[in-house]
């Protein structure tokens, strides 16, 4: 297994700024899907056939392919919310068949609680094992305070626009402190401004928190610039045609403007050989 | 099936009440309904005082708005059949609360088990739709055979009126409730009891607050019926008894009384509305 390697892979430990240096505390946590297939009962083709996914800690994984390739169905998966027909789940060895606060899941459109305020969303995971009100409101405070929205935990969730409830759901899912960020689509209703400083805002808190990040998305650029490693599905059935090393998010984290980084002719050359093996095979 | 039905629709009007959906058309239309309602009311008070004036009707089928005033004035200060009209008042309320508060005890649960689980569903699915179209009346009867003519049966007899608008209710709010949101919780590391906890009793609360305005309203026209048995005060007892002594302005009083109370209960529930569910519609 050898893949090709796209920009100058710039070791996660040099961070920025001191405390967004990788230092994991935990030790290494491994996501595996091993050779997962997906039949979905009443459909007539599978909606995965055999895909395997490796998620280490530290690891940016993004999911590309057009739409109806299986990219929700694998994340699911992965979350424990789709159980899989074939192949396993595991965590660290540990067969997953149901989901776990080990791993968090942010949806596309937030599914943020309106019943509650900004910092009881926020605090929702913590209020699950029980921690006191006021632990979860300082909780709260300092990961509102690091997805950029100081201020806001006393406002109601219509308040909200559509950027600031995708952070806030990001901030939730940081709360349950997990192993694993899942997440479908978490940029797709944003507008292209907001959806760009959206982009260095996850792989800030990518760098500073160790987690291990598998993420579905739409965007050629935005799968680039994120991504370690780049999954490429295809339909008919979902199964997996492509995975390939990345080091775009790196750069950025090891300090290089995020233009420089789209300015350089490596990002572009990346970037149509990923279109090009996306749409591998159609003839268009 | 078919009040499932029925009590969607009325969740979609409550749900559509707070957004404009029909932007152009809709203010004048509702100007015009309001001005038809007007002119009816305005219209029915003229003939009743008309005819009661020139005694169309003879006074003791049709006392004139100004005795029935009067008797609201006179019943509020003196009584009627040993009790004041905020006494009878009470005792109907005090009725109609403890039955809603021991119908939301059965039915929230049961509208929740029907709800989530598919066996919940097989169990309290039939029972509902059994209670559902009876009237009152009918099982009243039984009721007092069970469990007696005491305060318990009238009670109860209002309680089991309320049951099925509030299963049902509920049943649909946490049908409703947004998978996303329950999948969010779950990797958030929730169990399945937390979830219905957090997640689909808060999503089914618009529904179940609408519930229970339906089982107010049918609470509210159970009440008399209730009170037909060996009730000494209460707003039904007091038409009855003034049924009985053809003293009709009474019995109309009490019933401008009862549509009263009913009014502005209902305007209660929207106020409890906005205030437990600020949410609903801003999605
Ligand atoms: N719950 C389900 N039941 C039955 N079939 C499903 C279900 N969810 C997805 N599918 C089918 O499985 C296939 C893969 O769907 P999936 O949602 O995983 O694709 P996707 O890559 O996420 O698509 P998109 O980019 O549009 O979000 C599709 O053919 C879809 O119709
Ligand atoms: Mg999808």
């Amino acid at each position: 297994m050898s893949f090709p390697v796209f920009g100058v892979p710039t070791p996660p430990t040099a961070g920025k700024a001191t405390d967004a240096a990788v230092q994991p505390v935990d030790p290494m946590a491994h996501l595996v899907l091993d050779h997962v297939s997906v039949h979905y009962e009443g459909q007539t083709q599978p909606a995965v056939v055999q895909a395997s996914i490796s998620v280490k800690s530290g690891d940016f994984v993004v999911l590309v392919g057009r739409s109806g390739c299986g990219k929700t169905t694998l994340l699911n998966t992965a979350a424990g919310l789709v159980t899989p027909t074939g192949g396993a789940v595991t965590v660290d060895g540990r067969n997953i068949t149901s989901p776990g606060a080990d791993r968090a899941v942010v949806f596309q459109n937030d599914a943020l609680f309106p019943w509650l305020s900004v910092k009881d969303n926020v605090g929702f995971a913590l209020k699950l094992r029980g921690v006191p009100q006021q632990e979860r409101d300082a909780a709260a405070t300092r990961l509102l305070e690091r997805v950029k929205l100081d201020g806001i935990g006393g406002k109601a969730i219509w308040e909200l626009s559509g950027g600031m409830r995708q952070r806030v759901g990001l901030a939730r899912a940081l709360a349950a402190e997990p192993d694993f960020l899942l997440m479908d689509e978490p940029l797709g209703a944003l507008d292209a401004l907001t959806r760009e400083r959206m982009q260095t805002l996850l792989l800030d808190i990518w760098a500073a928190n160790s987690v291990g990040v598998l993420m579905v998305t739409h965007g050629i650029d935005e799968a680039l610039l994120l991504a370690t490693r780049i999954v490429v599905l295809a339909p008919g059935p979902g199964r997996i045609v492509r995975q390939m090393e990345a080091g775009f998010g790196r750069r950025y984290v090891g300090g290089e403007p995020v233009r420089s980084i789209k300015a350089d002719p490596a990002f572009n050359r990346a970037r149509a050989e990923l279109e090009d093996s996306i749409f591998e095979g159609e003839t268009a | 099936m078919t009040l499932s039905i029925e009590a969607s629709g009325d969740i979609a009007d409550a749900a559509v009440g707070s957004v404009p959906t029909e932007p152009k058309a809709k203010p004048s239309a509702k100007r015009t309904a309001r001005i038809a309602s007007a002119v009816t009311v305005t219209g029915l008070l003229l003939l009743w005082i008309v005819s009661a004036h020139f005694k169309l009707v003879s006074p003791v089928f049709l006392p004139s708005p100004a005795a029935v005033l009067w008797k609201f004035y006179s019943v509020a200060t003196n009584g009627f059949v040993d009790a004041t009209l905020w006494q009878h008042l009470l005792a109907s309320l005090l009725r109609v609360f403890a039955a809603l508060l021991f119908a939301l005890l059965v039915a929230v649960p049961a509208g929740i088990a029907i709800g989530v689980s598919a066996v919940g569903r097989g169990i309290f699915d039939p029972i509902i739709e059994f209670i559902r179209p009876i009237p009152p009346l009918a099982y009243l009867p039984l009721v007092i055979i069970w469990f007696g003519i005491g305060e318990p049966s009238k009670i109860l007899v209002i309680a089991i009126a309320m049951l099925a608008p509030i299963a049902i209710s509920t049943a649909a709010g946490v049908k409703g409730a947004s998978l996303d949101r329950i999948n969010a919780a779950r990797a958030l590391g929730a169990t399945r009891l937390q979830v219905i906890r957090h997640v689909i009793l808060p999503s089914a609360l618009p529904n179940i607050l609408t519930g229970l305005r339906i089982a107010l309203g049918a609470g509210w026209s159970t009440l008399v019926a209730a009170e037909l048995v060996a009730a000494t005060r209460g707003l039904g007892f007091m038409i009855q008894s003034a049924a009985q002594f053809l003293v009709t302005d009474v019995v109309i009083m009490g019933i401008f009384v009862i549509a009263g109370v009913a009014f502005i209960l209902e305007i209660g529930i929207r106020r409890l509305e906005r205030l437990l569910v600020p949410w609903a519609g801003k999605e």
